[in-house]
């Protein structure tokens, strides 16, 4: 592979590849600011574009929107309270209290760096050890997805900051939304009132946007009569100084691992996975109480895992022909379309091909750090529009995208009667997450306990006999257990030997 | 007769005149799956020959969700006027009228012609150690065998049922998101079976055993068809098409057939279509109007064998 490096970077050093790589990075980072479109919708959009152009330039501009349009979705959740994608839900909770108090660039600042690195790390990642992850990933059958799946569930306890039983409302609320529609085991159509939109189901995007972009801008509107905007601070982007870093190397690293693994498990998806690495990041620090008050850790943590989880994400798709979510099913269709098939056969029979895929992903990281950061200045000018004008344009864009997916007018309802929802939830301090976390996880939670308890059949005991599950099942036992506080005593005594052995 | 075709002529003249200039405008085409499906890409592939032929536009509009139901039966009520056309696959339009109370049936829709038919065949995992389907009944008779696939009433469903009822074997079912999804159980040494088109059993990786086809496949010549292993003459495919509301003028209907007939026999769109691992096939109006209505038939008569029919 080493030998096709030079051939690939000439190849990318054309006039052509260059300007896509650059046009798919501003435009992926927009379409990931606007709420609603997401790096699907981006890379449907282009995909006519590509087809008159040269394998090169089309497979460039397709993965620098790939990977940069994850990155823009932290921008608008950072500056307005709102994801721009389902990836970046996680982002508000620490970037839009640290723009509130004024520190909006340093924000922009942790989140572009923070997405460079998951963005480089999941790169790594797919480059040494593709093959091998691939059949690490078969490993997860049924079984094991379940354990993974209850494991990830637990993150709704961090994500519930003191207000735990309204946090596990909120999720079985989630869950249970995630029934509306064709069950996928039988076909069958539920809860669907007769209704022929309804029994489509509801997708995640119109949900985030009512739960965090409708009720926002209605709380906006009810509760802070008088608006103050915030101070903007002199630039759009400002990098922490070192000190600040250095504490928060283990925090990107960790949440680097656990997008790129939970990313190469098809099926997890990468809204679980940043999720997770929340709760990590939260779980193991030493100011807990920060996080969701502008701790940049929780910033961190979810813009590292989110940018990991797509080049985790491409693992199965290019070594197994096996597309992992929404985006990389498009990716795979429109690679498929310029002679580029993923799949078993990729890496022994198109090394060359896999070897540019590899250095154009490695260019579109770097365009996305240097084209985030000086674009940051001019994203955190929307934060000197008034309120009265951004939220009004906001909602628009917002609708529209919700529309935009599937042409289904429930999602409008599902829009405006969950903004109407979250707006009375929050009014009565019910965390929105846990509902978002519900709900991804509800269908693969669901599906894959069947599916196990089919191979099983029908004892759940078996499941105990998979040995990657009990490890997972066992993690989860003791995380609960020690919500309940009874790992706390255990903790505390050993904290006391640490600090007396320190002494 | 003698009179009779010159007359028929003399109308379809006339009646061509009166909408000499179709199409005047663009063209919306609904797509009942989301965008960069199988069924969009398969669709946007044709889009730019159909454009250069028509010389108006083909706007895609994707309606998802519910097997393709919602927008096929948004597509049912459209205007008939040639201007609102729909691509669809075999299972919205022949299997889950079957399955569930839907608005439309096989009288909703005028055929057009079909672009693409992909031959399904039986596949396990290469390390399974099974090389024929002899080796594969030899197994399931003697304990149990699951296959994976899309949920119950899909065409690959349909399909491992048609092949374990013609050898008189069962297989446990076990649903999942995809052919993907599944693919990657039976990789996995979880699942056994997948009965999907053979471009996608390639590209997983998988070892096809027999395709449900007439003749060999040039994707995968070495695997043989149903029929010379000595099974039943199963034939299941998915294919895709493009439909009007019924009720479109004749006309239009033609006008559109033939746009149609060269758009899929240009190199450049074969040779797409090929790349992307799916096989391209042409069926008049004629020939797709019969093929539609005797697929609807017989899916209805299978649906009703696996108990899945209301």
């Amino acid at each position: 592979m080493i030998e096709f490096i030079p051939s690939a970077f000439a190849a990318t050093f054309s006039v052509s590849v260059l300007l896509a790589l650059a046009a798919g990075t501003f435009a992926g980072i927009i379409i990931g600011a606007l709420p609603g479109l997401g790096t699907v919708l981006g890379l449907v959009m282009a995909l006519p574009f590509t087809y008159v152009m040269d394998p090169a330039t089309a497979i460039a501009l397709l993965l620098s929107i790939y990977v940069s349009s994850i990155y823009g979705g932290s921008i608008s959740a950072i500056l307005i309270n709102v994801p721009g994608t389902p990836q970046s839900a996680a982002s508000v909770f620490d970037g839009y209290p640290m723009a509130q108090r004024g520190d909006g660039a340093l924000a922009l600042g942790y989140a572009t760096v923070g997405s460079f690195i998951g963005g480089i790390f999941s790169l790594i990642v797919l480059v040494l050890i593709a093959p091998q992850l691939a059949k690490f990933a078969l490993q997860f059958g049924p079984i094991e997805t379940f354990a993974l799946i209850v494991f990830a569930l637990t993150t709704i306890a961090w994500v519930s900051s003191g207000e735990m039983l309204k946090g596990l409302l909120s999720a079985t609320i989630g869950l249970f939304l995630a029934l509306i529609g064709p069950d996928a085991m039988t076909g069958q159509i539920r809860f669907n009132f007769d209704s022929l939109f309804l029994s489509a189901g509801l997708t995640v995007i119109p949900l985030l946007i009512g739960f965090f972009a409708v009720s926002e801008i209605l709380y906006q509107a009810a509760v802070l009569k008088d608006v103050k905007l915030p101070a903007v601070t002199s630039g759009g982007f400002k990098l922490a100084p070192w000190s600040e870093w250095k504490p928060r190397i283990m925090v990107i690293l960790r949440s680097c691992g656990i997008g790129s693994f939970i990313g190469v498990l098809p099926g997890t998806g990468a809204t679980a996975a940043v999720f997770v690495s929340y709760a990590d990041a939260k779980r193991r620090s030493p100011n807990p109480e920060d996080f969701g008050k502008g701790e940049p850790s929780g910033l961190l943590a979810s813009e590292a895992s989110n940018n990991a989880v797509s080049g985790g994400a491409m693992v199965p798709m290019m070594a197994l022909g096996i597309p992992g979510d929404g985006g990389t099913v498009v990716l795979m269709g429109a690679l498929t379309i310029h002679n580029v098939i993923p799949g078993v056969r990729l890496f022994s029979q198109q090394p060359d091909l896999v070897t540019l895929i590899f250095v154009l992903l490695f260019l579109s990281n770097i365009l996305m750090l240097f084209i985030g950061g000086f674009g940051a200045n001019l994203f955190s000018r929307m934060l000197r529009i008034p309120t009265t004008l951004l939220m009004p344009l906001v909602f628009m864009m917002s609708v529209v995208g919700a529309y935009a997916i599937r042409s289904n007018p429930v999602d409008l309802f599902v829009v405006v009667i969950f903004g109407v929802v979250g707006f009375l939830l929050r009014l009565n301090r019910f965390p929105p997450a846990p509902i978002i976390i519900g709900f991804v996880l509800g269908a693969p939670l669901e599906m894959s306990l069947r599916q196990g308890l089919i191979l099983t059949d029908m004892n759940f005991l078996a499941f105990f006999a998979s040995p990657i599950a009990l490890i997972l099942f066992c993690i989860t036992g003791l995380i609960i257990l020690n919500l309940f506080g009874l790992g706390n005593a255990i903790s505390k005594r050993f904290r006391r030997k640490e600090t007396q052995s320190n002494n | 007769m003698k009179y009779l075709l010159p007359g028929c002529a003399a109308i379809i003249l006339a009646a061509g005149s009166a909408f000499a200039e179709y199409p005047e405008k663009s063209i919306s085409v609904l797509v009942p799956f989301n965008a960069g499906s199988g069924p969009d890409s398969s669709f946007r592939m044709l889009q730019p020959e159909m454009e250069k032929l028509l010389g108006q536009p083909m706007v895609v509009l994707n309606v998802g969700g519910a097997g393709g139901t919602v927008g096929a039966s948004q597509f049912a009520a459209e205007p008939k006027e040639g201007y609102n056309l729909a691509f669809m696959p075999v299972g919205t339009t022949t299997t889950q009228p079957h399955l569930r109370k839907v608005s439309y049936d096989d009288t909703s829709f005028e055929p057009i012609c079909m672009t693409i038919q992909d031959p399904m065949g039986v596949s396990v995992s290469p390390d399974a150690g099974i090389d024929t389907i002899d080796a594969l009944v030899d197994k399931a008779k003697a304990g149990t065998v699951t296959s994976g696939g899309p949920p119950p009433g899909s065409l690959p469903h349909i399909g491992q049922a048609a092949v374990a009822a013609a050898y008189d074997i069962e297989f446990k079912y076990v649903p999942h998101e995809g052919g993907g999804a599944a693919a990657k159980s039976i990789l996995g040494g979880q699942v056994d079976v997948l009965v999907d088109p053979v471009g996608s059993i390639l590209n997983y990786g998988l070892k096809p055993l027999v395709v449900l086809n007439g003749e060999r496949l040039p994707a995968a010549p070495d695997v043989p068809t149903i029929d010379e292993v000595g099974g039943k003459p199963l034939r299941y495919s998915i294919w895709f098409g493009l439909f009007a509301p019924a009720g479109t003028p004749e006309d239009v209907l033609n006008k559109l057939d033939e746009a149609c007939k060269t758009a899929t026999s240009t190199e450049s769109y074969k040779a797409t279509v090929e790349k992307s691992g799916r096989t391209p096939r042409f069926m008049d109006r004629a020939e797709f109007s019969e093929f539609f209505k005797q697929q609807y038939k017989d899916n209805a008569s299978l649906l009703t064998a696996v108990g899945l029919k209301k």
